[in-house]
């Protein structure tokens, strides 16, 4: 099995450095076709046709796009992620530190919302019908519809504003004791855990339901077995594909997508970090977040692919 | 077999009437949509109100908004964009994302890796720069709206569904089906898709919350609905600064999105037996 | 400087800004200054001190946190490029400028010991002595060169590089002795020099990251787009001041964020908050707002060589259903002065008063559409979020149509790239222009035949010639009356329609004193930092 295993993974190391590679090309002709470049963005009310020229030459902008974007993919591939057009730091200088910040807001997202989710799927799933299924249902929907900022901006303005229990603001740089560490991380994990737990608990509800309906399962039951042990010990393990890419599909935007939170919280991640270099047409800087973006999201899904198959003998 | 037939058809009795509640307010929010124009008390673009985040009065029912619009012919209006546009999106994205993702799992090989592989590609394009994309090339209409809605969610309901019907394949009737010399497009129809309608549902329910909360989100790209109307998800945004005094113009609109949303899952997961599952 | 008040209150407000209006001691100084060459130095100091008689004792220490609205990666130390509100501000607290234009509008000197003139082309500046940069090293006319000639390489990129290309020439003296040449006569160059892009840096610096300045404060850490944190200088040059040991600034871009960071108690300082949230900071115990109107306004602009601004009748007839009360009213709930479709602001002193804005009147609107055939055609007017409230003035404009028949297609577009997409090119567009010190400076940049941001297209050899006229001019008073007539003649001619002047109000916490609002901007023209104090 371990050797079925590692091939598996070679095989799907392979794709995705291909997948990586069509993502940059992507990203790079979607940069290229937005209006105006660094320069003329950077001058914004100033850009006079002379002004733009000279920043242009001084950015060494002057060589095509293409060009540019060759430089840097043969950066990449040595392990140089360029330098930033809009202010010549490395851009490994700039994501360095915001990288760290979002993985960790991220991981601790993760710790908090997957166990949740599942246990409220799985029991939700368990009691199908009953008055607990349907508060979770309602609850989970309610919960997911109230858009992300208000969720971020309600929760700042009765723990901060109101009762003064927490920092309305969140950096990470100043966390120096466990204690400040659940100050500053509360509201942003509960914000984001709104966002991604309603899918992983639908989802998993869903596929876990499904799979009670397979004959099997109805086999188990006729034989007599509860309906929570038939579920954990029967439907679960077969209701793993689908559950484990719900998840990481959910957590896929724990990466990249986190935009809201750390603007309302001032949260320095990456996110911001892509915005602003889509704004300034940063293409080195570009082109790094979205390899970051598409490198987690890669990693969930190849994951949630080997657990998928793993699970599931026939798929061998 | 018989045992969980009775359960179902008894809890399937005993809740067609929540799916009834969520069927009459997607009913009732439809109706708004369509009769919006005629019955909104005042111009959604014009400033009525003195006063701003106004509270409910017998003059104006829902309050007034940030620049003292008023805020029931805002929603009522709202109903329109965010109702149809989401329909309209979830639709496209969930029937060609479980298409597509049913089509990948019986066919599998090579057809399979290159589909997956480039929709996983297209996933990991950073949304707003693909919205920016689309607005420069061939800038806003509802039409353009909808197809990058639907484009933009395509992705995770192929995911979804690949997965669930990947592992419907290895089911021995699909084995069964085969030798027998069926199409694909025979099994795909009788036998895998009978046998992923539960999930796929729940998750076209999901789709749906996402797209309704997303559409706001494009707006700002100028993608969106244009003014003077607005989508709810909009409503709530421009308004977010009535929060602090429980203004009925961030509140409202908000309670409108969770009345609609909540209804239509409530719905799929209230259907009646024989659309949610293959026993029945 | 000593720039210091009790807090700021409505009633002071109104007080600074009759007194702006007025412009009595700008009008007498620049008399002294054009008939004999007079520096500014003495008199300047002396009103500086005459304001703040009432002022209150400062406190020393603390450690001030305060949040602007707009941060990037694009954040920068280099003065010349600085664009964003939290450039101005850093820049503040780290450099200082040759002069500074105070409260009441009136330019004093900062490094700068005089600045002065006979014939308003060949200028003589003489610096301070005793100056010192955060590194030891001394100021001295060199870094004067090297400051103000940069702007002219266009490497550079500097934001004011159409400014500072009347400068022909900058020559260093003696170390202390700074001679500028300019092309044509300018007797606004005191002014011209007090603003934030003309900063003294060190001579030959090439990394700006450093921040190595003469300013009331040492760079301590800097993160482009994260937060920067500055300490007191101790070898300031100026007597008082800085007060505060240390001052973080960063931006929280998201309006409710910024506001609910200030009344949680986590900053001292919420920089430009939106007319909306004034309610809920009002409602709160312990807080003040300070308003600013200097100048900054966003406009409706019609390109007159484009359908449909090339009938005169449609700029005609817009100009007259522009609802600029409820402009006024509404949209900025009261934050915002009445204008009259001209650039030059009522903090002006060449401000024309006899000039009435337009009344709004949609039946003589509808007149002039009709008289341009244009009833019954969709008009597009494009806004955006980038051009602040531009989205909410053209509903406004779309539902005043509506009623007369006139219908407009209002496209709301990205902030991303709009003013190198859209505006000035836009047939009938919105555009946002920060205030500029002087209104040669205005009218260059807008509205002459050759200006490079003409947001109308404008073309008139009258204008020109009249600029040219006004700028050279030692008289001021036919300065103004000239300057008069070319208000009217924008406001008659150009495709602009200029609602309203915006105000800038910031919020702060009740223990931060010393702040007063000033002409350049919102923060005290961004320069907050070195008056303000934080009371126990």
């Amino acid at each position: 099995m371990s050797t079925y295993v590692l091939n598996l993974i070679a095989v799907r190391l392979l794709i995705a450095a291909l997948t990586l590679l069509i993502v940059s090309f992507a990203v790079f002709f979607a940069t290229a076709m937005l209006p105006g470049d660094t320069a003329t963005i950077l001058l914004g009310q100033a850009a006079t046709p002379e002004a733009v020229a000279g920043l242009r030459t001084a950015m060494h902008l002057d060589d095509p796009a293409y060009l540019r974007f060759l430089r840097w993919l043969g950066g990449f591939l040595s392990g140089d992620l360029g330098t930033s057009y809009v202010n010549n730091v490395a851009v490994a200088d700039l994501i360095g530190g915001r990288f760290i910040n979002t993985m960790r807001l991220a991981g601790i997202t993760t710790l908090f919302s997957v166990p949740l989710a599942l246990t409220l799927g799985i029991t939700a799933a368990m009691f199908r019908g009953s008055l607990y299924d349907r508060a979770v249902t309602i609850l989970t929907i309610g919960v997911i519809s109230i858009p992300e900022f208000m969720v971020a901006t309600s929760a700042v303005l009765v723990f901060s504003v109101y009762l003064k229990w927490l920092p309305a603001l969140s950096f990470a740089n100043d966390v120096t004791s466990v204690w400040q560490m659940l100050q500053v991380y509360a509201m942003p994990v509960i914000s984001l855990t709104f966002v991604v737990a309603a899918q992983m608990i639908r989802m998993t509800r869903a596929a876990v339901i499904d799979t009670i309906n397979t004959p099997y399962v109805e086999t188990a039951l006729l034989k007599g077995a509860s309906r929570p042990r038939m579920v954990l010990r029967h439907a679960l393990p077969n209701a793993v594909g689908p559950i484990v890419n719900a998840v990481a599909l959910s957590l896929s935007y724990l990466v990249g997508g986190v935009i809201i939170v750390e603007t309302i919280f001032n949260y320095p991640g990456i996110a911001k970090l892509m915005v602003d270099g889509v704004a300034t047409r940063d293409l080195p800087l570009i082109q790094s977040c979205a390899m970051i973006f598409c490198i987690g999201y890669l990693s969930l899904i190849t994951l949630a692919d080997i657990i998928a198959i793993l699970a599931n003998p026939r798929l061998r | 077999m018989t045992q969980s037939a009775t359960l179902s058809q008894k809890f399937g009795y005993r809740f067609s009437w929540v799916g009834m509640i969520g069927l009459s307010i997607m009913l009732f929010w439809g109706i708004i949509a369509l009769i919006a124009p005629h019955i909104i008390p005042h111009p959604v673009g014009e400033i009525v109100d003195e006063d701003y985040f106004g509270a409910i009065s017998s003059r104006f029912w829902l309050g007034s908004d940030y620049l003292g619009r008023d805020m029931l012919s805002r929603i009522l209006m709202g109903a329109r964009y965010t109702v149809g546009i989401s329909l309209a999106a979830v639709s496209i994205a969930c029937f060609c994302g479980v298409v597509l993702g049913m089509t990948a799992a019986v066919v599998g090989g090579w057809l399979d890796a290159a589909l997956s592989r480039f929709l996983d590609a297209m996933n990991s394009i950073p949304g707003k720069l693909s919205g920016l994309v689309v607005v420069a090339a061939v800038g806003s209409s509802i039409t353009v709206l909808i197809v990058t809605l639907a484009v933009i969610y395509t992705p995770g309901a192929y995911r979804f569904a690949r997965a669930l019907a990947v592992n419907i394949n290895t089911m021995d009737y699909i084995t069964v089906a085969r030798t027998r010399g069926e199409g694909i497009f025979y099994i795909i129809r009788s036998e895998i898709l009978p046998n992923i309608t539960g999930p796929v549902l729940a998750d076209l329910g999901l789709r749906f919350v996402f797209i309704v909360l997303l559409l706001s989100g494009l707006s700002f790209l100028g993608l969106g609905v244009q003014p003077p109307y607005a989508d709810w998800g909009a409503l709530v945004h421009e308004n977010v600064g009535g929060l602090p005094f429980g203004a009925p113009a961030v509140i409202v609109p908000s309670l409108a999105i969770a009345s609609l949303t909540i209804s239509v899952n409530l719905l799929i997961d209230n259907l009646p037996q024989k659309i949610r599952d293959r026993n029945a | 400087m000593n720039d210091r008040t009790l807090n700021w209150t409505p009633s002071d407000d109104a007080m600074v800004e009759n007194a702006i209006r007025r412009g009595a001691t700008r009008r007498e100084l620049l008399h002294m200054l054009l008939a004999g060459g007079v520096a500014l130095t003495a008199s300047g100091a002396i009103l500086g001190r005459a304001t703040s008689a009432h002022a209150a004792t400062p406190k020393s220490g603390g450690h001030l946190k305060a949040a602007g609205w707009s941060a990037s990666t694009a954040d920068t130390l280099d003065p010349a490029k600085a664009s964003l509100s939290t450039d101005y501000v850093r820049c503040c607290a780290l450099y200082n400028r040759l002069t500074f234009l105070d409260k009441s509008g009136v330019t004093q000197m900062e490094l700068a010991e005089s600045v002065e003139s006979s014939d308003a082309k060949l200028w003589t500046v003489k610096l301070r002595s005793g100056v010192t940069f955060h590194d030891g090293k001394t100021l001295s006319s060199q870094d004067v060169v090297f400051s103000l000639m940069r702007h002219l390489d266009p490497d550079v990129g500097s934001k004011v590089n159409s400014i500072a290309k009347q400068i022909t020439g900058v020559k260093a003296v003696d170390p202390l002795t700074v001679e500028i040449t300019l092309a044509n006569p300018n007797a606004d160059l005191p002014t011209i020099l007090s603003m934030h892009h003309f900063m003294i840096v060190q001579d030959g610096t090439t990394d700006f990251s450093k921040g190595i300045g003469t300013g009331a404060f040492k760079l301590e850490s800097f993160e482009p787009g994260v937060k920067s944190v500055a300490v007191k200088n101790p070898n300031y040059f100026k007597s008082q001041g800085p007060y505060i040991d240390s001052f973080e600034y960063f931006a929280i871009s998201d309006d409710n964020a910024r506001v609910n960071a200030l009344l949680s108690g986590d900053i001292h300082l919420a920089a430009s908050i939106k007319p909306r949230s004034m309610k809920l900071v009002e409602s709160q115990p312990g807080f003040v707002l300070s308003q600013t109107t200097s100048g900054n306004y966003t406009n409706l602009n019609m390109r007159l060589d484009m359908e449909p601004g090339n009938k005169a009748d449609f700029v005609t007839g817009m100009k007259h259903l522009i609802n600029r009360e409820q402009i006024q009213k509404s949209v900025m709930r009261g934050l915002a002065e009445l204008a009259n479709d001209q650039p030059v602001s009522p903090a002006s002193i060449y401000y024309n008063a006899e000039l009435k804005p337009k009344v709004f009147d949609p039946e003589k609107a509808k007149f002039h559409f009709e008289k341009a055939g244009l009833i019954g055609q969709s008009i597009p007017v494009v806004a955006s979020d980038a051009a602040t409230s531009s989205v909410d003035m053209a509903t406004l404009v779309q539902q005043a149509g509506a009623e007369i028949g006139m219908a407009f297609d209002v496209q709301r577009v990205p902030s991303d790239g709009y003013w190198s997409n859209y505006w000035l090119k836009a047939p009938v567009h919105f555009g946002n222009i920060n205030p500029r010190p002087t209104p040669d400076i205005l009218f260059s940049l807008l509205y002459s035949s050759d200006a490079p941001w003409n947001e109308s297209q404008y073309k008139s050899k009258k204008f020109d010639g009249m600029l040219v006229e006004a700028r050279g001019l030692l008289d001021q008073a036919k300065r103004k009356a000239i300057y008069d007539e070319m208000q009217v003649m924008i406001s008659e001619e150009a495709g602009t329609v200029i609602p309203v002047f915006l105000s800038n109000v910031d919020a702060l916490s009740g223990n931060l004193k010393g702040l007063e609002a000033n002409p350049l901007g919102g923060q005290m023209g961004y320069a907050f930092a070195e008056y303000v104090w934080l009371d126990a």
